[in-house]
């Protein structure tokens, strides 16, 4: 699976619809997608899904606010090697 | 022990110590005591001496604190309330408490900024009969109840958590994480103040952005860490979340909901040094009932966890449904009975008489909680009804329903929550809408989840939304909570 597919699907999982598929730069916490709890668990799922080390408290609230944001989050570290 | 004479010495003794850190605010214990009378002498002047609720809406300031100590003195109970809570249920809460005045934080702001200091003011005494705070919690018909809690259940509670936390003068600085609208706030909040120590308070912002919150703890310089196992949960989810974080913590308390085992091994792995407790009971019974360090051995032998032995002159009972003893280790209901269980529930008679009586003279509060008794220890063996603990918010089921059922598109509504290792890990809404317009499911679902939110906290607004046709039917006509819920899985 691609990045951005491994980290839509993980997110249809949280968020509970597909709507974060078709709307990429919705925002998660504005629309009330996801909350603390499940931002950290979706940086924990997504970090071992691409074997990267994150540790949640290096993360800015900010960098996760849209489905696009997390896609190049991910997409960047993997160009980064 | 005399609460606030204890806090108010403080600003002799001690008067640049701080006592409350919160968000960036300081409050130093001659600060309190300044601005607590102040307060005080202006409320006791505002209103009659008739001791009736006063309503304090805030998050985890500073000014919540002078709030409640101000209301304290004037000789009013205080009902703390979160302000991101909806305007509709702050109101229910109002008129369900009768409560002469709600005070925000700008309000105390301002009236510490505008209002002279009245010399002449003395301290209202409090009766031990008095009700010192009331804390509402979810109530299964969708409106909440307010929970009444004595001048002498609190000093109780106080007695005991001192002496077994070891908690002397000066010398605690606890990390609290419980909003004020939770009781077990009460024991960072009045743990740390009768003894000179300091609350560093974790707030709202600070957990939904984790940089800030591990910033916080790392320069808290905690002693004593209280917390719902949830909170654990979250914090070890980061890696370096161990004692070179917080190097001074000796001990955590947490409280709540069930702690998990891996929980349990993971903070003594991480904090090696420090004391691990666990601790049970309702707010109907002031904060907690039950309590007892967690050890690796304590660990190896149950599963699950014991919540503990009862504090002294309480006393934990298990009955059966006929409300008679039932035989040794055997599980039945939690009787909570002794001086720390409430007086009932403000303006509510009929609820009050169904959840209390009295045991051998003594008040005695039915906890809906399965548990039994083995080793001398108490264990929770879950709930009797549909209450939940998600993320150690006590929830009603009910309450959701009642609150979705008011909708004006809803036709019916099941709320079921989704369990992940045993405990609640979100919940879904299974809903029947009067009319499928032409709107998408998401669409839908956010109107919705705007509405319930203008309703409820938002920690009771479901994660998820299902739009079925009809809800599955047990045997009985109900809807079939169970069946549903396998269509999830």
């Amino acid at each position: 699976m691609t990045i951005p597919e491994t980290i839509l699907k993980e997110l249809e999982n949280y968020t509970g619809t597909d709507q974060v598929r078709k709307d990429l730069n919705i925002n998660l916490f504005e629309e009330r997608l996801l909350d603390s709890l499940a931002t950290v668990e979706l940086i924990i799922a997504l970090s071992e899904a691409f074997s990267m080390d994150i540790s949640p408290g290096e993360i800015d609230r900010e960098l996760w606010a849209t489905p696009q944001k997390i896609i190049d989050y991910f997409e960047e570290r993997a160009n980064a090697g | 022990m005399d609460i606030i004479e204890r806090i108010d010495n403080w600003a002799q003794v001690y008067p640049e110590r701080v006592a409350h850190v919160s968000g960036g605010q300081r409050l130093t214990y001659k600060e309190l005591k300044a601005q607590s009378d102040k307060l005080a002498g202006y409320l006791s002047q505002a209103l009659p001496n008739d001791g009736s609720p006063i309503v304090i809406l805030g998050h985890k300031q500073v000014e919540m604190t002078i709030g409640f100590i101000g209301c304290a003195k004037a000789g009013h109970p205080y009902v703390p309330l979160e302000s991101s809570f909806p305007e509709q249920r702050v109101k229910t809460v109002v008129e369900t408490a009768q409560a002469s005045w709600i005070l925000t934080v700008e309000e105390i702001r301002k009236i510490l900024e505008t209002t002279e200091e009245n010399p002449k003011f003395e301290n209202r005494k409090r009766e031990m009969e008095d009700v010192w705070y009331i804390i509402f919690t979810s109530g299964s018909t969708g409106n909440p109840k307010g929970v009444m809690i004595t001048r002498a259940s609190l000093e109780n509670f106080l007695n005991w958590t001192l002496a077994e936390h070891e908690i002397t003068e000066a010398a605690v600085t606890i990390i609290g994480q419980a909003p004020f609208t939770f009781d077990v706030s009460i024991l960072d909040l009045y743990c740390s103040l009768v003894q000179a120590g300091t609350l560093v308070s974790v707030t709202k912002d600070e957990i939904a952005n984790l940089k800030e919150l591990f910033k916080t703890l790392s320069n808290s310089n905690g002693t004593m860490w209280v917390s719902t196992p949830s909170f654990a949960r979250l914090c070890l989810m980061e890696p370096s979340f161990n004692e070179g974080m917080i190097p001074t913590l000796g001990r955590f308390w947490l409280a709540g909901e069930p702690l998990a085992p891996e929980i349990a091994t993971e903070l003594l792995k991480r904090f090696p040094k420090a004391q691990l407790w666990n601790a049970y009971g309702p707010t109907e019974a002031t904060v907690a009932t039950t309590s007892v360090q967690i050890t690796k051995e304590i660990i190896a032998k149950y599963n699950p966890l014991p919540i503990g032995y009862p504090m002294p002159g309480t006393q934990i009972l298990i009955h059966n449904k006929e409300g008679k003893p039932v035989a040794a280790g055997e599980r039945g209901e939690i009787i909570i009975n002794g001086p720390n269980v409430s007086i009932g529930y403000i303006n509510r008679p009929d609820l009050t008489a169904k959840a209390f009586f009295a045991v051998d003279g003594q008040r005695a509060y039915h906890t809906g909680d399965w548990g039994r008794c083995q080793d001398g220890m108490v264990f929770y063996d879950g709930r009797i009804d549909f209450q939940i603990k998600l993320h150690g918010y006590r929830i009603e089921i009910g309450d959701i329903e009642a609150n979705l059922h008011v909708l004006p598109n809803v036709q019916d509504a099941v709320v079921v929550p989704v369990m992940k290792e045993e405990r609640a890990d979100h919940l879904v809404a299974f809903v029947i809408l009067k009319n499928r317009t032409g709107a998408s499911d998401f669409e839908i679902m956010q109107e919705l989840k705007r509405q319930l939110a203008e309703r409820v906290p938002e920690y009771m607004v479901p994660r998820k939304f299902v739009f079925p046709a009809e809800f599955p039917i047990t045997t009985n006509g109900k809807a079939d909570r169970r069946k549903l819920a396998e269509t999830l899985q």
